[in-house]
């Protein structure tokens, strides 16, 4: 007979405490994602909630902004969506780009050098973000370059750095190097064998990296408040604008669009991460 | 027969940092023959196996290979199949992919290569596996797997890493008799690294026992086990008694009663360590405690076909191993006489 691993004796006391903080974890941290998906489909303009009727009044809306060009707003929601996707594509390119080849000097490397580039690599993380943001902000305007969407990509790659190097790390930790030199043994050069061996054994860690980082960019707000301009915008920004002054429902009824997207994703990582998947 | 070295490892020495971890290692190796590196861990038998492979560099001395120096010579330029002890299997191949990659690297695709796959899996005896992952295999699988995949780009040496210390004792003896058939019948120069001695007896054309980086003995592996060069590789050898028998007078010493002539000289008043093998020491049982070579049987157990024995003697215990038939009436406590054929009795210089 199977033996339960926590005693159901004394009243089962034990399944009720866990009980009750799972269900508190569970609500803390899908609460917002509830309130704001029952909240755009609300048929009011206002705000109240709960809802007094429900429509698909601010769908329809949020398509209408899609596909309607609004010639009085500075910058469209086109616009900054495309901007918002663009900046996290070359941020992922940027960061794979830059985190496979690193990870894996760090992973053959010596133990000390590997500590002290991971933790260069999490200082941003552990820097306060208004700070980060003015600090970037500072450096990009004393170059007095036209930067364009790259005051945006560089302050996001500095934060996605240590998301995708961690990745990119333990994937390579679990690579022995007993494998490149039998690639190399087999008459592979040594570039050869990372392509044919390393690289292909990284998958699972790079595309899970790539897709924190694609997450982590798309939604960034605090750094970006500081970077965008005019011309170069992003989509959080742009849901900034439009309730800032008063709560726009469209903007939640874009965001369950956004959320949706974004599971799709995390849950992407989890099977990556688990091993189970392979999409190449 | 006349000498045809393929390989020559000329004078090599190689320092990590502070430590010498080979010493001036000078070996000729024969074309065809089967070398086992043989010694205990830390004795620099795998860093001279990856010096040859190409991993590491020698600090000093030089590689001959047919004649040509190939020292600088890259690993993936030497073209020497390597089986490494954790096998190395590329995990995100198949079976087919794995043994197929050495000759993918040199250009034979296709139907050629599928061919070449299909005839080594032939060769290792398992024509079935080509298309699974190699995580479904088992573990003599693997082995057989990984040395295939070595031979299939026909390598001019072969080189295993202790390949067979993962598997389990009856399937490292098949292994041992499938790989020495393998390299029979591919006749290609092999060198094998291990700790095992009895391995590296059963697969040995040419023992090289190694301690502290340098060379103590290279030889057929009979030769070795029956006259070794020094006491470290009498004992290493596995079940020699190594016993202090005092100075030397007149080129000979004695052993419990036994005069031993020396076949070396050795010069009068030099220590002197007597190696002899437990089988090689005889035992009769007497009743008295008259004579000098009369000891006490301290310990005995039944192997089957052999029985072994720890006989006290004069304050020194030595392992005897004798037939069953001979433990007849023996018992612990049983006074026993001791015999020695002084022609299988090594004398060493003690250091």
């Amino acid at each position: 007979m199977r033996v339960d691993l926590l005693p159901t004796e004394g009243g089962g006391s034990y399944r009720f405490v866990i009980l009750l903080l799972a269900t508190c974890g569970i609500l803390i941290s899908s609460l917002p994602v509830i309130v704001v998906t029952i909240m755009s489909f609300s048929a009011a303009d206002n705000t109240g909630f709960p809802p007094e009727a429900l429509s698909l009044l601010w769908y329809s809306e949020v398509i209408a902004l899609f596909t309607s060009e609004d010639a009085n707003s500075a910058q469209s929601v086109v616009g900054s969506t495309v901007t918002s996707l663009l900046v996290a594509v070359i941020v992922m390119a940027i960061s794979t780009g830059v985190c496979i080849p690193l990870a894996y000097v760090l992973a053959r490397g010596d133990r000390r050098i590997r500590g002290g580039m991971e933790l260069l690599f999490t200082l941003p993380l552990v820097f306060p973000l208004v700070i980060l943001g003015i600090a970037f902000l500072l450096v990009a305007e004393s170059l007095r370059l036209e930067l364009g969407i790259w005051r945006i990509v560089i302050p996001h790659v500095a934060l996605v750095l240590p998301f995708v190097l961690r990745n990119c790390l333990s994937a390579m930790s679990g690579i022995s190097i007993e494998l490149e030199e039998a690639a190399v043994s087999l008459g592979a050069s040594p570039l050869r064998a990372i392509w044919d061996v390393v690289i292909p054994l990284m998958k699972a860690g790079i595309l899970a990296g790539l897709i924190f980082a694609l997450i982590i960019s798309f939604n960034e707000f605090t750094i970006t408040f500081f970077m965008y301009t005019v011309d170069v915008s992003t989509l959080p920004i742009w849901m900034y604008s439009r309730t800032a002054s008063s709560l726009d429902p469209s903007t939640l009824a874009l965001s369950v669009f956004i959320i949706v997207a974004d599971v799709v994703l995390i849950v992407l990582v989890d099977k990556l991460i688990a091993g189970r998947a392979s999409l190449f | 027969m006349t000498s045809d070295t393929h390989l020559h490892i000329n004078n090599v020495s190689k320092r990590f940092d502070t430590v010498d971890a080979l010493r001036d290692i000078d070996l000729k190796i024969e074309r065809g023959s089967f070398v086992c590196l043989l010694g205990p861990s830390g004795c620099g038998k795998t860093t001279l196996l990856r010096i040859i492979a190409g991993f590491e560099a020698a600090s000093k001395g030089s590689l001959i290979l047919d004649g040509n120096d190939i020292s600088n010579q890259p690993p993936h330029k030497r073209g020497f199949g390597m089986v490494f002890q954790s096998l190395a299997l590329f995990p995100h191949m198949s079976v087919a992919r794995n043994i197929g990659y050495g000759l993918k690297l040199r250009g034979i695709k296709g139907a050629a290569q599928r061919d070449r796959v299909e005839e080594l899996l032939e060769v290792i005896q398992l024509p079935h596996i080509a298309d699974r992952p190699v995580s479904a295999l088992s573990g003599g699988q693997r082995q057989r797997v990984a040395i295939a995949r070595a031979l299939a780009i026909q390598p001019p040496l072969f080189l295993l890493d202790e390949p067979l210390s993962a598997l389990d004792a009856q399937l490292r003896d098949n292994m041992q008799i499938e790989l020495r058939q393998l390299q029979q019948k591919f006749g290609v120069t092999t060198v094998l690294v291990t700790h095992d001695q009895h391995e590296a007896m059963m697969l040995a054309d040419e023992l090289v026992v190694l301690k502290d980086g340098a060379i103590r003995q290279s030889a057929p592996p009979t030769q070795i086990y029956n006259d070794p060069a020094d006491s470290f590789v009498a004992d290493f050898l596995g079940a020699a008694n190594l016993i202090d028998v005092g100075a030397i007078k007149g080129g000979a010493v004695d052993l419990f009663g036994t005069p031993v002539q020396s076949a070396t000289p050795h010069q009068d008043g030099d220590n002197i360590l007597a190696a002899v093998r437990a089988e090689h020491v005889g035992l009769t049982p007497v009743l008295s405690n008259g004579k000098t070579c009369v000891g006490e049987i301290s310990f005995m157990r039944d192997l089957g076909a052999a029985t072994e024995f720890v006989v006290a003697i004069q304050g020194k215990d030595l392992r005897v191993r004798r037939s069953s038939a001979e433990a007849q009436g023996l018992d612990i406590g049983s006074k026993v006489a001791l015999t020695f054929d002084p022609a299988q009795v090594s004398l060493f210089k003690a250091v």
